[in-house]
């Protein structure tokens, strides 16, 4: 399918989301969409499959004008999506989930369950996408749910247009390395691939032409071999550093002692197994690892959300047992969360609110158990032009802010006082090339005047830019700690298990270039 | 729901197994407590249980006492092995059937008093008609949820029905013109919860309970003005449809195959809904809208569109039920004659799990113990009536409580879906 746009133009009342698009999808092309967050590229996005209507521009397929009226007709005009979100039922089976919306029947609406697996099976064979078609969503993990996403935007009638909107967000770098295959397959046998990111190596990796996108506006038109500079450059709209700049550490006294830390979930399962782990002041210890052995429970045993079953957390050289995350806090615990929605902000407070959640009671915000509103403000003022915190006005309520200047929020509120050790969990999760650079700028700062961080990431490349040490996470226990300068392979082996000896280790793939040094793109 | 990514927090104090620790300690208590009682009180009693529809001669006396300690022993053993190890897997089982065992010890208790007879026949056939109300609200809360709107007005819809039923078929002289209009009635009281909910997204809890007392004080003016006049609110009767010989098989002849018209349709409500959700595209679509409308609208199903029309048609089937307090009891219409049943239907969806079958199951128990309790006070045991009345409702919590568990319902229950949300 040849995918033109035309003009496309999308405005919400005076706010112009997407303004005046060109954009040619050749037939079985891979073309990448680069853009910050709320460059418009979703909007765009909607606009092709038709959730939203654009106000002004076309969409032309083959050459012929189209518009839709919702998503139905776009997937009857060919075109499939996976979205950034996953729209999976969760308690429906895969062959349940694939067919709704274009059920198989037998007629009078009673759907035939064998038709619908077959359907399922014949997908999956002829595109290489194992799926059992009885299965579970939701007990399926990430990867294989987003395999489930593809395979049913593949289902159309004719689907031979499929936008994969941030597709690698919550993958692990063996999932992306199957997901990058997958797009090359695809794109193989003809369909054309709208992949929307702003992972600059994967785009690399995969793209054949690239179009950056800023304020709702194509601002260039690239070819993959662009370097990541390049590419940065066009999306942020000034020269960005991709380096972090960083002296060497200069360890001191120990501001985190883990020892013997064991955490048993409500399940049963040791998620937390015997760790130990120190971190230092004025160090950066980097805690690599895939999602789910265990980061989550060590950051919120940390933080005291979580009670140890075993084994001690010192802060700062004294034990908290017994001490519940205010005390913590107040005895100068930074706590950045890997959620930010759920456990980062109040979503419905403002701005201002949200900048001195963790010290509201304290002078001067608070006199006598009464909240001063205009010391908030004026703190809040301070941190907007510190931080560089998008917001039309400190009374603008969170949920109204970007991810990155959420994040920023969070950020300010954690630095904003005098802390002795920080936990920062994916700190530049969903967050834009600029503000990821600025958190990154910051957390270096703060590492410098003495403060221990504890970086948690799923990002190796964010690990890489910041740790001054790496500790490599596995099933709840330390299984590696390495220096900064230990290659990719070896973390890669330690992060599924393996040893850190040369061997087959099964993430790595020397003939996969995406394996181990494009797959796990962090956010530059 | 959106399939989560992230871990579940790890919580640590909310372990599963100590759940059945204490079910397991409760059955071992209350087992030994039967056994007690059995000493202390039951010596020398019979319980009699008679056939009194079909075999009207034949009855048999049980010792109460035997019957009595050895449902305790059955009980507290069942308790006392989930104490001391019982594979996890086999916890529910033997929930049952310690929940069973004291249940029918309290039964056989019941009715050792001088004087009582427990006629099986009746009691059973009274229990399933009792069981109706509960069928018909919970089915109309099943088809609503599901499709992600909470309708806590079931009582509403009860009332509209059953005040209209009964008028309707005053104003025709025909039943089943009432019973038609007694449906549309609960319609239009759930089709405004239906705009209110999608074309307005007021708040779903709220809108119910103004329905609520809206057709309380509605049916009760109504009622107030049509007292004035006569041949508005007169009594009609539904027949017994009587399937000949069939009738005359003892227990199942009584209890199936001699009911009023509303028992047919209510149980062939419960396996045609759940045939309708987990067996059509419209059921698929349903559970679809329900649990995670984003991906339905992504999927060209239009959300708010058949959530509309599903919860319009789910005040058919509450109306329906509504029709049953008046006509299908052969009663006049009063005020407020619904008596909150209309809520213990939502009990009954919840306890069933959302799923037709499970509503059957809990309706069943429910329509069983009221029938218990009215039939107790009636023969004059020496319980008082109103200790009988929460009969119903303590059982429910031991059911619930003991073998239920944990009930999650639709993840989309009651949010409000705008196109475009993630």
């Amino acid at each position: 399918m040849r995918l033109e746009l035309k003009g496309l133009t999308k405005r919400f009342g005076s706010f112009t989301a997407d303004d005046d698009i060109d954009l040619v999808v050749e037939p079985g092309q891979i073309h990448a969409i680069l853009g910050e967050n709320g460059a418009g590229k979703s909007t765009l996005m909607n606009m092709l499959y038709g959730i939203l209507q654009p106000t002004s521009g076309e969409i032309l397929i083959d050459g012929e004008p189209v518009s839709f009226s919702g998503p139905g007709d776009a997937i009857a005009a060919g075109i499939g999506m996976v979205h950034q979100h996953f729209k999976l039922v969760g308690p429906f089976s895969v062959a349940d989930n694939v067919q709704l919306g274009r059920e198989h029947t037998r007629g009078a609406g009673v759907l035939s369950a064998r038709a619908a697996r077959q359907a399922v099976l014949d997908v999956s064979e002829q595109y290489g996408l194992r799926l059992d078609p009885d299965a579970i969503c939701e007990d399926l993990p990430v990867g294989v749910q987003q395999r489930v996403e593809i395979v049913k935007a593949l289902s159309g009638p004719e689907t031979q247009l499929l936008i994969l909107d941030e597709p690698t967000a919550v993958l692990t770098p063996a999932e992306i390395a199957e997901l990058l295959q997958i797009m090359r397959n695809l794109a193989e046998a003809g369909t054309s691939i709208l992949f929307i990111s702003h992972k600059l190596k994967e785009v690399q990796a995969v793209a054949d032409r690239v179009t950056v996108i800023r304020r709702g506006k194509v601002v260039a038109q690239l070819e993959p071999t662009a370097s990541e500079s390049e590419m940065a450059s066009a999306m942020v709209g000034r020269a960005v550093s991709l380096r972090v700049d960083k002296t060497p550490a200069e360890p001191g006294e120990p501001r985190l002692e883990v020892k013997d830390l064991t955490v048993v979930s409500d399940a049963g399962v040791k998620v937390l197994d015997g760790l130990e782990l120190t971190v230092r002041s004025g160090e950066i210890v980097g805690l690599a690892g895939v999602e789910g052995n265990g980061q989550t429970e060590l950051a919120r045993a940390i933080l005291g959300l979580v009670k140890p079953d075993s084994g001690s957390i010192a802060v700062d050289g004294r034990d908290v047992h017994g001490r519940g995350p205010a005390k913590r806090i107040a005895d100068g615990l930074g706590y950045i969360p890997e959620d930010r929605g759920r456990d980062g902000l109040v979503s419905e407070f403002s701005v201002a609110e949200n900048l001195v959640l963790n010290q509201y009671r304290d002078e001067p915000f608070a006199k006598g158990g009464v909240v001063d509103a205009g010391a908030v403000r004026r703190r809040a003022v301070d941190s907007i032009a510190e931080f560089d915190i998008r917001t039309q006005s400190p009374e603008e309520s969170a949920s109204a802010l970007s991810g990155g200047n959420q994040q920023k929020v969070i950020i300010a509120r954690e630095f904003s006082r005098p802390r002795r050790f920080l936990v920062a969990a994916q700190p530049t999760r969903g967050v834009d090339v600029g503000a990821s650079q600025f958190i990154h700028s910051r957390l270096v700062a703060e590492r410098d005047t003495g403060t221990g961080i504890l970086l948690i990431s799923s990002e190796l490349d964010e690990i890489y830019a910041l740790a001054d040490r790496i500790a490599v996470i596995y099933n709840g226990r330390i299984v590696g700690e390495v220096d900064p300068d230990t290659p990719r392979e070896v973390i890669g082996r330690l992060m599924v298990g393996g040893s850190a000896d040369a061997g087959p280790g099964p993430a790595t793939d020397p003939d996969h270039p995406a394996n181990d040094e494009h797959a796990n793109g962090g956010d530059r | 729901m959106a399939v989560d990514t992230a871990p579940a927090p790890a919580l640590v104090d909310d372990r599963a197994p100590a759940r059945h620790v204490k079910a397991g300690a409760a059955y071992a208590v209350l087992g030994l407590l039967l056994v007690l009682a059995a000493v202390a009180w039951l010596g020398g009693r019979t319980t009699t249980i008679a056939f009194d529809r079909t075999l009207t001669d034949a009855s048999w006396e049980a010792p109460t006492f035997g019957v009595v300690l050895g449902l305790g022993v059955l009980c507290a053993a069942a308790g006392a092995w989930m104490l001391v190890g019982l594979p996890q897997r086999r916890f529910k089982p033997a929930s049952a059937v310690a929940v069973t065992a004291f249940a029918l010890a309290l039964l056989f208790w019941a009715y050792s008093q001088e004087g009582t007879v427990f006629r099986a026949e009746s009691i059973l056939a009274g229990a399933l008609f009792l069981s109706m109300p509960y069928i018909f609200g919970a089915l109309s809360g099943v088809v609503c949820e599901r499709s992600g709107v909470i309708n806590i007005g079931i009582e509403a819809q009860f009332l509209m029905g059953a005040f209209t039923g009964v008028l309707t078929a005053n104003i025709t002289g025909n039943i089943y013109a009432g019973m038609a209009a007694a449906m549309v009635a609960g319609s239009l009281s759930t089709m405004l919860l239906a705009l209110l909910a999608t074309k307005y997204q007021v708040n779903q809890v709220v809108v119910g309970v103004i329905l609520n007392l809206l057709a309380l004080g509605f049916t009760s003016f109504m009622y107030d003005q049509l007292k004035k006049a006569d041949g508005f609110n007169d009594a009609f009767s539904v027949p017994v449809i009587s399937w000949g010989p069939l009738a005359d098989i003892p227990v199942l002849g009584p209890v199936l195959f001699q009911q009023k018209l509303f028992v047919y349709v209510g149980l062939l409500l419960v396996f045609v809904i759940w045939f309708l959700l987990y067996r059509t595209r419209w059921g698929l679509r349903t559970r679809a809208v329900g649990e995670h409308p984003a991906a339905a609208d992504s999927m060209g199903v239009n959300v708010n569109r058949l959530r509309y029309w599903n919860v319009t048609a789910a005040g058919l089937i509450a109306g329906f039920g509504g029709a049953w307090f008046t006509l299908g009891n052969s009663l006049a219409f009063n005020k407020n004659m619904t008596a909150g049943l209309g809520f213990v239907a939502l009990a009954v969806m919840i306890v069933g799990r959302w799923n037709p079958l499970g509503v059957l199951a809990g309706a069943l128990i429910f329509g069983f113990t009221t029938q218990i309790a009215r039939d107790l006070s009636a023969a004059g045991s020496g319980v008082p009536g109103e200790f009988l009345q929460m009969l119903p409702y303590a059982v429910t919590l031991v059911v619930v409580a003991g073998l239920i568990g944990k009930a999650k319902a639709p993840a989309a229950d009651g949010v409000p879906y705008n196109p475009g949300d993630k």
